[in-house]
């Protein structure tokens, strides 16, 4: 998929802090974040003229679009709640389910992080989207972005005790679909970002319960009448249901739903410095001995990788970090090796006339172990929280931008990431013609 | 013998829908071509390349189509010797019906295989597939919410994503629906009906409908040829076939006016894309 020339290039890059599309090493690409006008969770009559793209989807209770400007990445993101009886070993708590389906853009996704090893093969399955192991690779690299965001997000999405209107009866049921339409690099990221938005969009109605204490019964909720005490077994209209919207509160909690970062560690050999001795002939086995054992392997972090750096990337760090900059789950994911990097350095020692296949061996031998020296996490956790200190006053000026924007004009707006500093010059290659 | 109408009625006594349209009116109708961007064909990913792509919203449905193609098949024994393979499939989010979500599986839901098959063949009468032989175009459709007339939709939202994608058309193809309903002894014929209207007349909502002289029947036309692509008409009819003749008369009137819409998506698209090409763009960072 990336030629060892191109993986050199990538990596080189990528220690000089000018990657390939002009970022530095910790910044993150301008994602746009389409905070949506959000419906009832029954279809009303649309009204809604003079909007030329549609917004929305009023079907929801909450949705979020997650959008890079270009034709990179596009995440759709679904929030839907219906009030369900709570499961019997958590009754005083809300639930909370996750699925992510990846069946528009087919298993090419994450194919850097994901499927590490069975790349070459399963170019040719994927242009025919209907051969079995295309799918099951499809729904295993599913389940294991909904397992990763299930553990790193999800117990602090929302507060789960305040979901549950009735303690051990009625409970909030919030049910989130995220769809990929297309993920280049970082899926993790984009998803957690359209899940912290779909959240933080989602309005539910205001549910009071219809039984006061002293056994009389409030007025009635859904025209029912008549409704006593209720330790009662039977009484299906105890709810009484706010359908106004004004009254609509997101979800308790939801301002503390955690980011996912991706920091991808890749790893080259740094060459020694040239020695100051000229000639290569009589003490030229033992200098390059020496030399070969001054290189030493350097391992560097960037953040919000593409799929070409995903693919040269040796191992991904998966960090998730709350708006407190709390840090609320960690999970490591292998890399694919790194195999380009081995070969791609034997270009540089056959200078120093050495046979290709020892230094080959050589390097292939410490390169094929996909793991990173242990004090690298805490460097790469740390840089994991200032670009998530970043993503978050990113999304709070958005989201103030958006407040004071709908008071203005009483019209939706769309909100972007349009901070000047550093992204203007990536900007050119990523602008839509409209 | 008067009766009160009833909130289910699907003509008040002023002839105003539950929605608040007349009879004859389709619901509001909005499309973005080009939701999606294209990509080039270098790109790192090769499944994600979009040749074409458009968002049809008819009232409250929305459907999102993808157009991949042409491109090669990856099976020789695939290949057709004269023309292309239209590959189409046709699915639907889980949060796409009204209430709760429900997974659907798109390879073994009927109702979605059969529209997929409907869609194809729609498509394959408009497509000028002779011009690439042994190669594949794939026609990927889904459903975000539906709120009635998803095959009409979708078959709207494939034309314009086609048209995006610069596949040569005989026609564009438009898609509406109509239906006729009974009440208190007028024939009232309407046209793009909604769920609720839907569920009604076909009497699948579990309430009163459902009699012998409704009638729902979406019909797909290539309105500048004057043909009828597809009409599918599940009702019985009690023997009065004028009823049907007005009522396919009315949908091709819907499918005017739908093509109306659709034609003017593709001008402001074709606008844009011409100021752009003379530098005179409108560069926005978020689309939709």
């Amino acid at each position: 998929m990336v030629s060892p020339a191109e993986a050199h290039y990538i990596i080189e890059s990528c220690f000089s802090d000018f990657r390939i599309d002009g970022r530095s090493r910790l910044e993150h690409r301008p994602y746009t974040v389409s905070n949506r006008k959000v419906g009832a969770s029954a279809p009303s009559p649309s009204a809604v003229v003079g909007a030329s793209s549609p917004s929305s989807l009023i079907l929801s209770n909450g949705s979020s679009r997650i959008h890079l400007p270009g034709s990179s990445t596009d995440i759709l993101c679904s929030v839907k709640a219906d009030l369900v009886h709570p499961s019997p070993c958590k009754p005083r708590e809300g639930i909370v389910e996750l699925n992510v389906d990846l069946s528009l853009c087919g298993s090419g996704v994450g194919g850097g992080m994901l499927d590490g090893g069975s790349s070459s093969s399963s170019t040719q399955q994927r242009m025919n989207n209907n051969t079995s192991s295309s799918r099951r690779k499809e729904r295993e690299a599913e389940s294991q972005i909904t397992s990763l965001l299930q553990r790193l997000i999800l117990p602090h999405a929302v507060n789960y005790t305040q979901l549950a209107i009735l303690p051990g009866r009625y409970v909030w049921r919030l049910s989130i679909d995220i769809v990929v339409l297309r993920c280049d690099g970082c899926i993790l990221d984009a998803c957690s970002l359209a899940l912290r938005e779909g959240l933080y969009n989602t309005k539910l109605p205001c549910v009071k319960s219809a039984v006061m204490e002293g056994g009389m019964p409030d007025v009635e909720g859904e025209g029912f009448g008549g409704n006593n005490s209720g330790d009662g077994s039977n009484n299906k209209n105890d709810l009484i249901v706010d359908g106004d919207i004004k009254n609509a509160m997101p979800p308790p909690g939801v301002e503390n739903c955690p980011l996912v970062v991706t920091v991808s560690v890749l790893s080259a050999f740094v060459p020694p410095p040239p020695s100051s001795t000229s000639d290569n002939t009589a003490s030229s086995s033992s200098s390059q001995q020496r030399r070969h054992q001054t290189q030493r392997r350097h391992y560097i972090s960037i953040i919000d990788a593409r799929t070409e750096e995903e693919v040269c990337a040796s191992s991904h760090v998966c960090v998730s970090i709350d708006p407190c900059g709390l840090v609320c789950g960690v999970h490591t994911l292998g890399g694919s090796g790194g195999g380009g990097v081995g070969d791609s350095f034997t270009a540089d020692s056959q200078e120093e006339g050495v046979a290709a296949d020892n230094l080959n061996d050589e390097i292939m031998g410490v390169s094929s172990s996909s793991s990173m020296p242990l004090a690298m996490l805490g460097d790469v956790v740390a840089s994991a929280a200032m670009a998530s200190k970043n993503l978050y006053s990113l999304l709070n000026d958005a989201g103030e931008r958006n407040v004071n924007r709908t008071k203005a004009n009483n019209i939706v707006p769309t909100v972007g990431n349009d901070d000047g500093n550093g992204y203007g010059y990536l900007l050119k290659d990523h602008f839509l013609i409209q | 013998m008067a009766s009160s109408t009833r909130r289910t009625d699907i003509l008040s006594l002023i002839h105003i829908r539950s929605d608040g349209r007349r009879p004859h009116e389709i619901r509001h109708m909005s499309c973005h071509l080009g939701a999606l961007p294209s990509t080039a064909c270098g790109s790192a990913l090769p499944t994600s390349a979009c040749s074409g792509s458009a968002l049809v919203s008819m009232g409250l449905t929305q459907v999102l189509c993808v157009v991949r193609g042409p491109c090669d098949i990856g099976r020789r024994s695939d290949e057709l010797p004269d023309r292309a393979t239209l590959d189409v499939s046709m699915r639907t989010t889980p949060f796409s019906s009204p209430g709760d979500r429900r997974n659907v599986n798109p390879s073994t839901d009927r109702r979605l295989i059969e529209q997929s098959h409907l869609l194809q063949k729609v498509l394959s009468a408009s497509i000028l597939l002779h011009l690439y032989p042994k190669s594949k175009i794939s026609v990927t459709v889904m459903v975000l919410a539906d709120d009635g007339g998803r095959l009409e939709a979708a078959i709207n939202a494939a034309t314009l994503a086609l048209m995006d994608a610069g596949i040569p058309l005989k026609d564009m193809v438009c898609a509406c629906s109509a239906g006729r309903w009974n009440a208190g002894g007028s024939d009232d014929i309407v046209v793009d009906l909604n769920r609720r209207e839907i569920q009604t007349a076909t009497g699948m909502g579990g309430g009163g409908g459902g009699t012998s002289d409704t009638i729902y029947l979406p019909v797909a036309t290539m309105p500048q040829r004057g043909t009828i692509v597809l009409s599918q008409c599940e009702s019985r009819l009690s023997g009065d076939a004028d009823a049907f003749a007005q009522v396919l008369e009315a949908a091709m009137v819907g499918c005017q006016m739908v093509m109306d819409v659709m034609a003017a998506a593709v001008r402001e698209r074709g606008m844009g894309l011409w100021k752009a090409k003379e530098g005179k763009a409108n560069v926005m960072l978020n689309d939709w």
